[in-house]
């Protein structure tokens, strides 16, 4: 008992603590989202009213169109994770797989400009976009299309630098052997390494949509109007703008808007492990 | 056969997407150049011919998977990058925003001084045969009428025009009337300056509302002065894009333009003192708040994963836990974060039971974000080092444990610099993100307190890339130019740091 105690009594303290350092604040929003009082003030620690009120406010205020937040949200973040893992697996794929001159000056350029932080060239990008604007107003500043598109270009070093991690770890003996067989370059990416790759593909356009999911501030200076907005945005702009102190809104708002996050998070937790150790930060 | 078949849907399919691509490349292409977006058009251009050689050509089989990804690698990752480092060689700015031509015409149109009577008059907006702008110019009180265009002006007598219940001439021979939905179209017809007499013209005021304006500014484009005929002064073009008075040259004319000043926004950063002292303070505290950060957020999770890296009951559900704050969406946290530290009614007073302003004092602000981050981040560097832990082999530390070493000093002198060896890329790379964490910044203080550093653009809690931020979209003037310079400047710190880690990875050594 007394050895138990010593051994393991430290470990225990110390995961509880921070355990209850994670969970203060998720608990807290729960609280808040069922409560009446529109704060995040901690009344008690044991729940003592059980209100839909929140919810219900998010769904039917004209004030706050929520559901059109998290459409945009999910259409944005997932035709960027589609089509960023479609154009950048095909990058990926002759990066790693092909042979040809100035391989080596393309890898190093592309490791080079991933590790640019796309926030660096903000100001730009918004004056590109302005200018785009001025001739094709679908796809310039303030729409949505035309951040989708930013969001592509901006992610595309460093998926295709992730996605060459994934592929690289692929055993190449397949597609050798269908090259022996006289399989051509296209052929071999279609009929071989794609199927084989899926899987990897497919959790690599789910991370993608988890950065996207939590893009806030080229979102913010992109969508101006009200119901082009995304969650992230809305959100932030529901409690920062005039409805100051509407946090129970809010609360229940970030929870659902945080769920599936969380479970594609947890689901993928596997994969993220790998691929932190491989040096990939999530935002 | 049925290869056969398959490859020849799938070049149709090719083709078919190759052509739609084109033609809205095209489209787009023809547009940019029509607003006289030469850069952005040519760039469309050059993507349609690389499209088009690469997908029907047998030219290179690599650049068929590439061409797409390089595409949107050189427009939004390239060009920003090139157009920063442009845009920091410019005088660009509020007040500076336009191109030249578009600046100095916009200076002349505004350089008009309504005659000694402010005289106005009703009008209707037409067009003559010829297909001009003109307008039916009414001039009630001495019942005269006539037509005028940007050249001429053609009286009307009055027993031909017709006239509506106002007195207002609505029609007269050699003048058509336009419709108001037509001319809300475009604002075309209302910038030009129809004649009236002598130096006098009339500029359209409203829809049916003329006045006689007197040009002032003329711009010369022979001599490239502008000239103001009423007082006679003279505005020289200064080369930092502003028409400035002969004589005095703080007398400046606006709108100015952008305009190359080269190094001056460099040499701002290091001369100017208003730009220096707030930079270097900002400097200071990213530097503390990435170093904290990481240090903060590696102890805490190296703790973690020592605690837990033996078979103790509960681990899997501790493990859950803990990785929680990692999985939410960090936006979310950050603004819940950012309620609990509200003075009134947040829950970090509550609990506390203190009043504490949380983001009015600088100590108490950058405390809170240091608290934050080191929620934020921890759970990333316990998972890390739970693998790293495992990764180290045991022989060492039994060999130690034998030789009579205590556990602390198996993890001073051993596990620690061993984990330090293979964990230093990530923690530079941690630092590196930390360096730029602009959402942390700006979602919980929004860079403030404001009062303790130059109480306008640089707060107490601002890094360096919120700072930058502030500059360029702050509700002060915008200056894109100094944002790029600071900018420019963050990437070369960055890069620097990033290069340093990945020759530590000896990432760089494992392609070739």
């Amino acid at each position: 008992m007394n050895n138990w105690v010593r051994e393991n009594l430290w470990r225990h303290v110390l995961a509880i603590a921070v355990c209850l350092f994670s969970l203060f604040p998720l608990y807290l929003v729960v609280l808040s989202s069922l409560s009446t009082n529109g704060s995040l003030h901690l009344t008690s620690f044991v729940p003592t009213e059980f209100s839909l009120k929140n919810f219900r406010f998010l769904f039917n205020s004209p004030k706050i169109p929520f559901m059109h937040w998290v459409q945009n949200s999910l259409v944005i973040a997932s035709t960027v994770a589609i089509c960023s893992v479609v154009i950048g697996a095909a990058s990926a794929f002759a990066f790693s797989r092909l042979k040809f001159k100035g391989k080596k000056f393309g890898i190093q350029l592309l490791l080079l400009v991933q590790m640019f932080p796309a926030i660096l060239a903000l100001s730009a990008v918004y004056v590109i976009m302005e200018r785009v604007y001025r001739f094709a107003p679908q796809i310039g500043l303030g729409s949505q299309a035309g951040l989708v598109l930013v969001y592509l270009g901006g992610s595309m070093g460093v998926n295709i630098w992730l996605l060459k991690g994934f592929v690289d770890s692929i055993p190449a003996e397949l597609d050798e052997a269908a090259k022996i067989d006289g399989a051509s370059a296209v052929q071999t990416y279609w009929l071989i390494f794609v199927p084989l790759a899926a899987p990897v593909l497919a959790v690599v356009s789910l991370l993608s949509f988890i950065g996207t999911f939590n893009e806030f501030i080229l979102a913010r200076l992109f969508l101006v109007e009200m119901d082009g907005r995304t969650v992230a945005v809305g959100l932030q702009q529901f409690i920062g703008g005039q409805y100051s102190q509407n946090w129970g809104p809010f609360a229940a708002g970030s929870i659902l808007a945080s769920i599936p996050i969380v479970v594609i998070f947890l689901s993928l937790q596997k994969y993220i492990v790998n691929g932190l150790t491989a040096g990939s930060v999530k935002g | 056969m049925s290869g056969f078949v398959r490859g020849n849907f799938a070049f149709m399919g090719k083709v078919a997407l190759l052509a739609i691509v084109t033609a809205i490349l095209a489209l787009l292409t023809e547009h940019a150049f029509v607003q006289k977006e030469y850069a952005i058009g040519s760039f469309l251009l050059f993507a349609i011919l690389a499209l088009n050689f690469t997908y029907l050509t047998k030219f290179s089989i690599p650049l068929k998977f590439f061409v797409p990804g390089i595409l949107f690698f050189i427009a939004f990752v390239i060009a920003p990058i090139i157009f920063t480092l442009s845009m920091s060689t410019y005088h660009y700015q509020t007040g500076n925003i336009l191109g030249k031509v578009e600046a100095t015409e916009q200076v002349v149109t505004l350089g008009a001084e309504p005659d000694a009577n402010g005289t106005t008059f009703d009008i209707n907006v037409g067009e003559t045969p010829s297909g001009d702008f003109a307008i039916l110019v009414s001039d009630i009180a001495n019942n005269k009428f006539f037509i005028s265009t940007k050249d001429a002006r053609t009286e009307v007598p009055a027993s031909s025009v017709t006239l509506d219940e106002n007195g207002v001439a609505t029609a007269a021979p050699g003048f058509t009337l336009i419709s108001a939905e037509t001319l809300s179209k475009s604002d075309d017809y209302s910038r030009i300056h129809y004649k009236y007499q002598d130096k006098f013209y009339i500029g359209i005021e409203g829809q049916n509302v003329g006045a006689v304006f007197q040009q002032s500014l003329t711009y010369d484009k022979a001599a490239g002065v502008i000239k103001n005929v009423v007082t006679g002064d003279t505005y020289k073009d200064n080369g930092r894009g502003n028409w400035a008075k002969v004589g005095a040259p703080d007398e400046m004319l606006t709108p100015g333009w952008r305009a190359p000043i080269w190094f001056e926004n460099y040499t701002k950063l290091v001369s100017d003192e208003k730009v220096r002292t707030p930079l270097i303070k900002v400097f200071i505290w990213t530097v503390v708040f990435a170093g904290m950060s990481v240090l903060t957020t590696f102890a805490l999770g190296l703790l973690l994963a020592m605690a837990l890296n033996r078979k103790i009951r509960g681990r899997r559900i501790y493990r859950s836990i803990l990785i929680l704050p990692y999985a939410m969406p960090s936006v979310m946290s950050i603004l819940i974060w950012a309620g609990m530290f509200d003075t009134e009614f947040g829950a970090i007073n509550n609990l506390l039971h203190t009043h504490i302003a949380w983001f009015t004092d600088a100590n108490f602000a950058r405390g809170a974000v240091l608290l934050v981050n080191l929620w934020l981040g921890f759970p990333y560097f316990y998972l890390i080092c739970s693998g790293s832990l495992q990764a180290i082999p045991t022989e060492l530390q039994e060999a130690a444990a034998i030789d009579g070493a205590n556990p602390r000093q198996i993890f001073r002198k051993i596990t620690l610099p061993l984990l330090l060896q293979i964990l230093s890329p990530l923690l530079i790379a941690s630092f590196a993100f930390n360096f730029n964490n602009f959402n942390l910044i700006y979602l919980l203080t929004g860079g403030g307190p404001r009062e303790t550093l130059d109480g306008q653009i640089a707060g107490a809690t601002d890094i360096l890339i919120s700072y930058t931020y502030q500059i360029a979209f702050g509700n002060n003037t915008q200056d894109f130019g100094l944002a790029s310079a600071i900018s420019v400047l963050i990437f070369v710190l960055v890069a620097s740091i990033s290069l340093y880690g990945l020759k530590k990875s000896k990432v760089m050594e494992t392609f070739g």
